[in-house]
């Protein structure tokens, strides 16, 4: 069996995804979890000209780096249709629809502000990461 | 950093290239879910260009680990886990985002969203291919002279080859010339050793006949005299490939070929000991009769053919050929030191010289799979099953 792996938007054309990476758990206020559509996770901020960013998740603030992927990654998407032509089951293909060079890391123990609104979303220490 | 011809202030691009002092507000995303369909996938960056021109493919079965190939090299595929929190984040599909009016323009706060949290990517490791399988399934059905009456099994074309072996184009092609495979009205056929040597032995029988000189066969009147004597015209070049070597081409009578001493003896020695193990002295005689006169024979041609052993006061020869052995390196181990306890490295290197695995050194397979001792200091080193 051989599955094809295809970039139906053109290798010129394949666009940059993006990746957000921290240690810990998003958790969501159970009140919200079924309606989870455009609901802020936090605000992500880039106080000054290094590439240094701030995230602000619920009352946690975390400070991470852009930094370049050692490797690149691309995002693949499985397709599996019926292929009509030998009317035998269903075919799988593979769709490269992203490329991803960078991603924003949050390494570090988030500290927690003082003041503010009680968050709809928080960010959770993951006890066995940190 | 990539310009933007129009302003998008959503998505990936917003987020990669944001400015100083300015923030973006991460969403999770309208579609945002498990989309078990979307995997990551890291690869070197040399590995870039062929995945994105569309040169990998994944090939497999479906109860085998899936391996991807490019057009040369074979890699596995794992999934590696994180315990850390990956947000996918897409480029915005910019389309849709733009509405007139100027109420939304006021309200033109970036945003980036998050459509899935990864559990983790897959990674290649590169692998050599594994063409054991290529073997077995030739070997079901070898091509003999009485092929029109034998009944057809599964035969086998190149598309069904790149179907069920896992190997990389030009890696089949290699496997196939090592099991000295041959397409016979597009099938990929392994020859039976016996009408090989049948047909060889025509060859020999009308060189001596015609006075041809075996290092200057003539390609024409090699074919057409066995042709007539019966032979498909294919497997006459078959045999020609099999045990010679093209030699420059002549203006006329086509190609001219040289047999290959060391693929006759060997050939030979097989069909001497094809019954079973024989005593040297026997099996000398026998093989140096069958040898043609021109080609001085040695036993060193048959490394990685025999092994020796003694028994008593005698020294027996049986045959154990390196292309019957398994490719994968535990396995080839474990088989050789079953024929064999100890073996002195110049009896085992003939029949481990062709492992290939990315990565390992032959010195390495030896620490990984064998256990290496020195009787005494001036012995030879000796080397035995882990």
């Amino acid at each position: 069996m051989q599955i094809q792996v295809k970039c139906s938007c053109g290798a010129e054309k394949c666009p940059e995804w993006a990746i957000i990476e921290l240690q810990g758990v998003v958790e969501v206020q159970p009140s919200f979890q079924h309606s989870l559509q455009n609901l802020q996770i936090g605000l992500l901020c880039r106080p000054s000209s290094q590439e240094n960013y701030t995230f602000t998740v619920g009352y946690h603030e975390l400070t991470g780096s852009k930094v370049a992927l050692k490797k690149p990654m691309v995002v693949l998407k499985k397709i599996k249709y019926m292929d009509v032509a030998t009317s035998s089951s269903s075919c799988v293909e593979l769709d490269v629809v992203g490329v991803i060079r960078h991603k924003i890391l949050f390494k570090t123990r988030p500290t927690a502000l003082i003041s503010g609104p009680q968050p709809t979303v928080k960010e959770k220490i993951n006890a066995a990461g940190a | 950093m990539m310009e933007q011809p129009h302003s998008c202030c959503k998505g990936a691009e917003v987020l990669l290239n944001l400015q100083p002092t300015s923030s973006v507000s991460i969403q999770y995303h309208p579609f945002f879910g498990s989309h078990d369909d979307l995997v990551l996938l890291e690869l070197d960056e040399k590995l870039l260009s062929d995945v994105l021109y569309q040169r990998v493919t994944l090939r497999g079965q479906p109860d085998e680990d899936a391996v991807l190939c490019t057009k040369s090299k074979t890699y596995s595929v794992k999934f590696v886990g994180t315990s850390n929190s990956v947000f996918l984040i897409p480029p915005a599909d910019c389309s849709t985002s733009h509405e007139s009016g100027g109420e939304n323009y006021k309200q033109q706060v970036a945003t980036a969203s998050v459509i899935k949290v990864a559990p983790g990517n897959m990674e290649l490791v590169e692998v050599a291919p594994r063409l054991d399988k290529l073997k077995s399934i030739l070997s079901e059905n070898l091509y003999s002279s009485d092929e029109a009456s034998t009944a057809m099994g599964d035969l086998y074309k190149w598309d069904d080859l790149i179907n069920k072996v896992q190997a990389s184009d030009d890696e089949l092609k290699a496997g196939l010339q090592a099991l000295s495979a041959v397409e016979i009205d597009g099938y990929w056929r392994i020859v039976d050793e016996k009408y090989m040597d049948v047909i060889l032995r025509m060859l020999l029988h009308n060189s001596v006949l015609n006075d041809w000189l075996l290092d200057s066969l003539v390609e024409d009147k090699v074919v057409s005299v066995l042709e007539s004597d019966g032979f498909p015209r294919k497997l006459v070049y078959h045999c020609l490939n099999v045990y010679g070597s093209s030699v420059e081409e002549e203006a006329m009578g086509g190609g001219v070929w040289r047999l290959d001493a060391r693929r006759v003896c060997v050939h030979f020695a097989r069909g001497v000991l094809r019954e079973g193990k024989r005593k040297m002295e026997s099996f000398m005689e026998e093989w140096l009769r069958m040898i043609p006169e021109e080609m001085q024979p040695s036993f060193d041609m048959l490394e990685g053919e025999v092994l020796t052993e003694k028994i008593g006061v005698e020294t027996w020869v049986r045959a154990l050929s390196v292309s019957s052995l398994p490719t994968t390196p535990a396995e080839r181990f474990s088989i050789l030191f079953k024929e064999r306890a100890k073996w002195e490295w110049k009896d085992l290197e003939p029949y481990i010289r062709d492992l290939n695995v990315p990565g390992l050194s032959s010195e390495a397979l030896l620490l990984k799979y064998t256990r290496r001792s020195q009787p005494s200091i001036d012995a030879e080193p000796v080397f035995s099953a882990r």
